[in-house]
Formats: structure tokens, C-alpha cells, sequence
């Protein structure tokens, strides 16, 4: 799921502390926002921007942060619905809506684990693509 | 890079629905307990409520009356295989022309209602009515709806002040549900009626009469003023009971019925 790779470069230790931050953001965020999933996205899409002209390894590890919280985005506002119409509205609690939820929570929980992971890594200056975000994140973010 | 990208995501996404698809087959509501929870916090609901209601006004225990009501509710049950123990029938003396359900089976009628009824079946249709509400589980969405499901546990755990408690019986006292659950237990109703060969025609001439009534006298007549637009409703229930069985038979005597009438109090 998880790869350490060899970057185009040896980041400076500045740049490894930025990187890491980018992971920190969605950690701070996901306290912050645990309601809300919109906040995750937002905070990552704030510190994306700031560093936009920044480094190639600040960039990367900031779109990767990125692409990871878009698509948690989606399972998080479904969940997040789905439990404002049983507590307000018509919904009731159903097997499929318990199952839901555990499916969002180990996807939630895997990409929490791999963000402390590489946020450690990334301090320390190793480079780590995740599984589907790695790729994709080499698609978007090219040096420059 | 874009084929390995889009394989990881296609397998990602089988990963996800897959996970979800096989956890939703995991029975979690039983697991959980959630119907034995929500049972309980319904049933505390329904005692609490009553006991407001009881508290406050004069139950008439007359057996003739109390027994009459009592086979009307036995009959629709059985005709339409509801557990009859399930509902808790309870006569109050006020010459308010109401009816209304609590949870937990709960099903409050008014004296008034039944010296309003100019015949029998109309009164089975409104207790139809009622217990339509009840075995559609009406109350519990209304009260979670109107009154918050994190202040309904707190009435059942008693942390909640008696205005909440009050607040949630006059809701439902006094109060229409959604105009989509009104027509779904009037259409309940006729078939609850129809079951039980009670013709469901004198239900709606009910409706249809205390529209007309309900603007001269607005204070007593609860039930009507709660459930809005009553013409309407009288007509899609006569609608709707167009094509069911002709060989209907009312539930009481009319003996029965007649000695109700005199053995009413307010």
C-alpha cells in the first residue's frame, strides 16, 4: 500500500519539515473539523496553495495530502448525511447504514495511519508514495 | 502512469464497495441491540406521557364504555393480525372532539369524540385512524422530528424538566402529523376498516361534517382543526374505498352503541 521511494532529489531539511507538514495539516483538521468533512479538505487545499511555488518534494507530498482527503471527502459527507437524517430527519438505523460506517472508519483509519506514517517519513526526508494517491499525485504534480 | 492510476483506482473502489456490500450483510442491528433500545426508550415514552395526560384530566373507567372501545380496537386487530395487547385504550372525560395516539400504543380518546359521532363506524375510523398511526410508527417520527431524538432521551432518562414532557404531549395532543402520514393512515384506516367489514364511508362523512363544523366551533373540536384540510380528505378516502366489499357490519350493537351514548361523562 505504502512505497518508499527514491525522489528525483535529496530534499533539504527545510523542505522535509514543510512536507510534513502538509500531513500534519489533515491530522490538525480532522480534530478540528471531526464533524465536518469539508474542513480536512479545506485545510489541505489552504497549505496546498501557500506552497504552490514552493519546492518539487514540498509540492508533491502537498498534492498527494490533497488528492488523499478529496476522495475522503465523499465517503466522509455520506456518512456525515446519513447521520444528520437519523438524528433530524426520517432516516432510521439500518444494517446498511451500520455497515457503511465501518467501511468509512478502516478506510478513515488506514489513511490516518499512513498519514502519521509519512509525515514521520517525510520529516526525515524519505520519499513515500501511497497506493492509487502516489501515481495519481506523479500525474498531477510535475517538476518543474 | 495513467493505466497503473487507473487500475489502482478501479481496484480501490471495488475494495470500498466490496468491504461495503459484505459488511452490510452483518445483521448490526440486532448486534447492537438498536430495537431493544429503541423499544425501551419508546416504551418509557408512552408511560410518561400517559401518566401527564392521566395526571391532568379524569379517566372515564365506565365499563360499558371502556369495553365497547375495547372490542372496536380487539376486532380491528384481529381482523388485520395486530398483536391486541399491543394497544393501551384509555377514555378521558372532556367534551374535546379528539383522539390521539402516544408511543408505545398508547391511544387516547375523548369523550367528546364519541357524543360528536353520529354513528358507530365513524368512531371506528378514527380509532383506525389512530392505530394506523401507531402501527406505522407516526408517533415516534413525529416526536424525534418535532422535539429533537437527543431531548426524548433525555425525558427517558429523566434529566429532562416536566415543560419538555409537556411540550412533547401537547405535540402530539394537539398537533397534525405531516399531511403525507395523515393520508397514509387514513388510507390505513379504510383498509383496517374494510378488513373488518366496517364500512369506511361514515369515517369520511365524519371529516366531511366537522369541516363544516370546524369554523363555528373551533374550540372544541381538536381532532378536525389538528388535521387540516379535511374536506380533501374525506374525499379521497371516499375515493379510495369506492371499489372495497359492500357487505359491511358495524362492530357494536346498536344497543351497545345507545348505551355508550348515555353513559357519557365530561
Amino acid at each position: 500500500m505504502i512505497h518508499i521511494k527514491q525522489f528525483s532529489y535529496e530534499p533539504g531539511d527545510h523542505e522535509s519539515e514543510k512536507a510534513s507538514n502538509s500531513y500534519l495539516m489533515s491530522l490538525i483538521a480532522i480534530i478540528a473539523g471531526l464533524p465536518f468533512p469539508i474542513i480536512n479538505l479545506l485545510a489541505t487545499l489552504i497549505f496546498y496553495v501557500g506552497n504552490r511555488k514552493s519546492t518539487y518534494f514540498v509540492r508533491w507530498h502537498c498534492t498527494q495530502a490533497l488528492v488523499s482527503q478529496v476522495s475522503m471527502l465523499f465517503i466522509n459527507s455520506v456518512a456525515f448525511w446519513w447521520t444528520i437524517g437519523i438524528i433530524f430527519g426520517d432516516e432510521t438505523l439500518t444494517n446498511n447504514y451500520f455497515g457503511y460506517m465501518i467501511t468509512a472508519f478502516i478506510f478513515n483509519f488506514t489513511e490516518f495511519i499512513a498519514t502519521i506514517y509519512t509525515a514521520i517519513k517525510a520529516r526525515k526526508g524519505i520519499h513515500v508514495e501511497w497506493w492509487l494517491y502516489g501515481p495519481l499525485t506523479n500525474l498531477i504534480c510535475k517538476p518543474r | 502512469m495513467m493505466e497503473k492510476t487507473l487500475t489502482q483506482l478501479l481496484i480501490t473502489v471495488l475494495l470500498f464497495f466490496g468491504a461495503l456490500f459484505a459488511l452490510q450483510q452483518v445483521n448490526w442491528v440486532s448486534l447492537f441491540k438498536v430495537q431493544q433500545i429503541t423499544d425501551k426508550t419508546e416504551e418509557k415514552l408512552g408511560d410518561l406521557l400517559w401518566e401527564t395526560f392521566k395526571a391532568s384530566e379524569t379517566e372515564n373507567t365506565n365499563p360499558i364504555l371502556v369495553k365497547s372501545i375495547d372490542s372496536i380496537v380487539s376486532k380491528i386487530s384481529e381482523a388485520n393480525d395486530f398483536d391486541k395487547e399491543f394497544f393501551k385504550v384509555h377514555l378521558l372525560n372532556s367534551d374535546e372532539v379528539n383522539a390521539f395516539a402516544l408511543p408505545n400504543g398508547h391511544l387516547v380518546i375523548y369523550t367528546g369524540l364519541i357524543s360528536d359521532a353520529e354513528h358507530q363506524d365513524e368512531l371506528v375510523g378514527v380509532i383506525g385512524h389512530e392505530m394506523a398511526h401507531i402501527q406505522m410508527q407516526h408517533v415516534m417520527k413525529k416526536l424525534v422530528k418535532e422535539i429533537g431524538f437527543s431531548v426524548l432521551i433525555s425525558i427517558t432518562t429523566g434529566s429532562a424538566g416536566g415543560e419538555i414532557v409537556k411540550q412533547a404531549a401537547k405535540t402530539l395532543s394537539s398537533s397534525a402529523f405531516d399531511r403525507s402520514l395523515e393520508k397514509e393512515a387514513d388510507i390505513k384506516a379504510v383498509d383496517y376498516l374494510t378488513n373488518a367489514n366496517v364500512n369506511p364511508a361514515p369515517f369520511a362523512d365524519f371529516l366531511y361534517r366537522l369541516s363544516l363544523a370546524d369554523s363555528q366551533l373551533p374550540s372544541i373540536v381538536s381532532w378536525i382543526s389538528t388535521h387540516p384540510d379535511s374536506k380533501e380528505r374525506a374525499e379521497y378516502i371516499l375515493e379510495y374505498s369506492k371499489d372495497k366489499s359492500t357487505d359491511f357490519k358495524s362492530i357494536l350493537s346498536e344497543k351497545t352503541w345507545e348505551s355508550m351514548k348515555e353513559k357519557l361523562t365530561f
